[in-house]
């Protein structure tokens, strides 16, 4: 099988491009997986803000005054307490980067005015605004100073220690929360749905690249018609390209899916692993399919820029990068007319699926279903261009 | 000499299609990517009023002080206590609503007020703080009228006296808005692919390298000159892409740069040398065929850029403080460091400061590449 072999061999003079994209996936699936290791949720856990707390109010006092010992004592119980230097970029840096994301400072005076119970005192935030985090943050801070006015006030008498423990004390108490869990997968699959929604992007690019590669050499005129007075038949040189194409997808998506059982062992030895490695193929033959369209479109020097238009394109409209709930009506629309959208969907559907019934299990079926339609659609569109690029040169 | 040489070069530069992709069109594309991602993201944090349902039961119609605190947070026209958005109903549509993600959690009371939610999460613990407050305040009352019963009277008084002690003050003229920071990465980037530029002159003024280079060295004028007139009609070039990646960030997609567009343009200037240098350098100083060339200023690029937070905005944060060294020798984080500090700043310290870098960078740059190229003598090529 002289093709089949030439295939392999321009494979192997592009190996180094393709193991960039591939080093870049593992890299980036790696530190995913490790930024999104989710809690499992069994009993509810109350959220903590990060937040950075100051004190100006230091004159007189060794230190922080005993009334505002117990308000950071209390907000270190609440909130996630994150110490920063008092200097003004670094604090704007913290928020920008949200490092922080809300930031309380104490005025001068703090102390007497709190023990006065005044109802003008004020305490300095910076937040982002408007934003979620703040309002409980606020709802936080406020609940402790109005708890601790009441005791002021009714009873003026109480000692600022008292006071400090006494509202902590109150605050106590909490509702009773009772987590619902209606069927909803709790396991531990969203690591592995980041890591094929990123496959998306890494197997693409390596099936444009690899594909390409080879339709270029053998796309030259010169090769060309050295090829076609050879004794090979034209037939048989398409089966053997054909082979080619096939073994090539089949040895990358192997590769990709072989590194996920690696780095996610136990998840994937489930339903939800076998959906995944089932979704993740019928994605190589769309991405296979697109990659043999281009590789009889695309020149040499025009290979890298579209293989980078093309993936990242995808990609981003698509949801890989950013979750697609974040993305706009009008973006998905755009998407759905790409299988990478229905391949991303398909895997979000799955890492949440926890009841492996006809209706869910169909759903996923739907959605695999159209990135093979999108397959079959394309291989037509390509055979019809390559025959009428035949008919023209000849 | 200088405008026969500038012009031709102008015109070589701008006639090489796959210079002017990656130069101009791949940032555009980028830039309209990211804006089709992005421009929901700042929204995921901003606060909408959180739907509760509330069983309609007996002990909640009992239970005055609760009703009030609820329609105290739900009020239509406040908006600044607006904060839930209540349905009262039967336990059932209630668990109904909860199941389809159309309420965040439900409330039912029995002796005290509970929630019933469905994952934990910053709504759910709003929720549950502002539930606590009412739960908390008959604890409160219990201990007072423990310590001195005869204070019934004064505590009732009290009830209704809640204050907000909290005032919002900004440190900075415009919003942290993440997301803007991307937008930087991007130019930061740009402005490096003008490494492609600075190599493509390099290329072209060394005999071993490109026919146009051996006929260049031919000539009787000096070769530095030569580069100098070179690099100036790259930077002509490059530059104006710049501009015209910046223009379209700026206008059609309408980033938020800040209002400073004297400064923004110096930034860009200096961007554009560096890429140049950074290019020149490299082609100057690497002896391989200009595909590995091009690879590896590709990847360089790409990994200064994610360090400098292109593909993930913290991680210019992380790099800051783990090792700030990486960050002023990272030409890409210093670019979007300038951008950033005019967003983000009032003052124009570290504008300066992140300038004053990107000049020392080109004078090092060129230095090297003068140092590797002067003298250089191709006997046979």
């Amino acid at each position: 099988m002289p093709v089949f072999n030439a295939y392999f061999k321009v494979i192997k003079k592009n190996l180094p491009q393709i193991f960039i994209y591939l080093g870049i996936f593992l890299l980036l699936s790696i530190l995913l997986s490790n930024l999104n290791q989710s809690t499992s949720t069994t009993s509810f856990t109350q959220s903590k803000i990060k937040m950075a707390f100051f004190n100006d109010d230091t004159h007189g006092y060794q230190g922080d005054s005993d009334v505002v010992k117990g308000l950071k004592e209390y907000l270190a119980k609440n909130t996630e307490l994150i110490a920063i230097d008092d200097q003004v970029e670094k604090i704007q840096d913290a928020l920008f980067f949200r490092n922080v994301e809300y930031i309380a400072r104490l005025p001068v005076g703090f102390t007497s005015r709190f023990l006065k119970a005044e109802k003008d005192l004020q305490i300095e935030k910076t937040a982002v605004p408007g934003s979620t985090s703040a309002i409980y943050v606020d709802l936080l801070i406020n609940k402790y100073i109005n708890t601790a006015y009441t005791y002021l006030r009714v009873l003026p008498n109480i000692s600022p220690k008292d006071l400090s423990r006494q509202v902590q004390a109150d605050l106590l108490t909490t509702t009773d929360v009772t987590l619902q869990s209606f069927d909803t997968y709790t396991g531990n699959t969203q690591s592995a749905v980041y890591y094929y929604n990123y496959l998306a992007y890494s197997l693409f690019a390596i099936l444009i690249l690899g594909v390409s590669a080879f339709m270029i050499v053998f796309r030259n005129v010169d090769i060309k018609r050295r090829n076609l007075c050879s004794p090979v038949t034209l037939k048989s040189m398409n089966l053997q390209i054909f082979l080619g194409n096939i073994v090539f997808a089949l040895a990358t998506y192997l590769i990709l899916i072989g590194f996920s059982f690696v780095l996610y062992g136990n998840d994937m030895m489930n339903w939800n692993g076998a959906l995944f490695c089932a979704n993740a193929f019928v994605f190589t033959l769309a991405a296979m399919s697109i990659s043999f369209l281009i590789s009889n479109l695309a020149t040499e020097s025009s290979i890298s820029a579209v293989t980078n238009v093309v993936t990242l394109g995808t990609c981003f409209l698509s949801g890989v990068f950013v979750p697609q709930q974040f993305l706009g009506d009008t973006v998905l629309t755009v998407a759905s007319f790409t299988p990478t959208f229905w391949f991303v969907k398909a895997n979000n559907t799955i890492g949440s699926m926890v009841n492996f019934s006809q209706e869910n299990v169909s759903q996923v079926g739907g959605y695999m279903a159209v990135q093979v339609g999108f397959a079959i659609a394309v291989l037509i569109v390509t055979y019809f261009i390559i025959k009428k690029s035949r008919r023209t040169k000849s | 000499m200088f405008s026969h040489v500038f012009v031709y070069r102008l015109k070589s530069i701008i006639r090489d299609r796959q210079l002017v992709f990656w130069t101009l069109m791949f940032p555009i594309l980028l830039a309209t990517l990211f804006n089709m991602a992005f421009s929901n993201l700042s929204k995921a944090e901003e606060f909408v009023k959180i739907p509760i349902a509330i069983i309609d039961n007996e002990a909640y119609q009992k239970s005055s002080t609760l009703k009030t605190a609820i329609a105290y947070v739900s009020e239509q026209d406040n908006p600044k206590k607006n904060m839930f958005l209540v349905t009262l109903t039967t336990q059932a549509v209630a668990e109904d609503l909860l199941k389809n993600n159309k309420v965040a959690g439900y409330i039912y009371v029995d002796q005290v007020a509970k929630l019933v939610v469905k994952q934990s999460g910053l709504y759910q613990s709003i929720i549950k703080s502002f539930l606590d407050n009412y739960n908390q305040s008959s604890t409160t009352f219990a201990e007072i009228l423990k310590r001195d019963p005869s204070k019934f009277q004064a505590l009732m008084a009290d009830a209704e006296n809640r204050g907000n002690f909290l005032k919002e003050t900004s440190s900075t003229k415009n919003k942290p808005d993440t997301t803007v920071n991307y937008f930087y990465t991007l130019i930061a980037m740009a402005c490096l692919y003008g490494g492609y530029m600075g190599m493509k002159e390099i290329v072209a003024i060394q005999a071993d390298m490109s026919p146009q280079g051996a006929r260049q060295n031919l000539a009787p004028v000096h070769k530095m000159k030569v580069l100098l007139y070179d690099l100036s009609a790259a930077l002509v070039v490059h530059f104006c892409t710049l501009l015209a990646v910046l223009a379209y960030i700026v206008f059609v997609l309408r980033i938020n740069f800040g209002d400073q567009i004297g400064y923004i343009l110096l930034l860009c200037l200096f961007g554009s040398m560096t890429g140049l240098s950074f290019g020149a350098f490299v082609g100057a100083a690497l002896k391989k065929s200009e595909g590995v060339k091009i690879g590896i200023l590709t990847g360089v690029t790409m990994s200064l850029s994610f360090f400098a937070g292109m593909m993930y905005v913290d991680m210019k944060y992380i790099v800051t403080k783990a090792a700030p060294i990486m960050a002023y020798i990272n030409p890409a984080n210093v670019i979007t460091d300038g951008f950033y500090a005019l967003y983000y700043y009032d003052t124009h310290t570290r504008y300066f400061m992140n300038l004053s870098i990107l000049a020392g960078f080109v004078a090092l740059l060129c230095i090297l590449t003068y140092l590797i190229l002067r003298r250089r003598r191709y006997a046979s090529i």
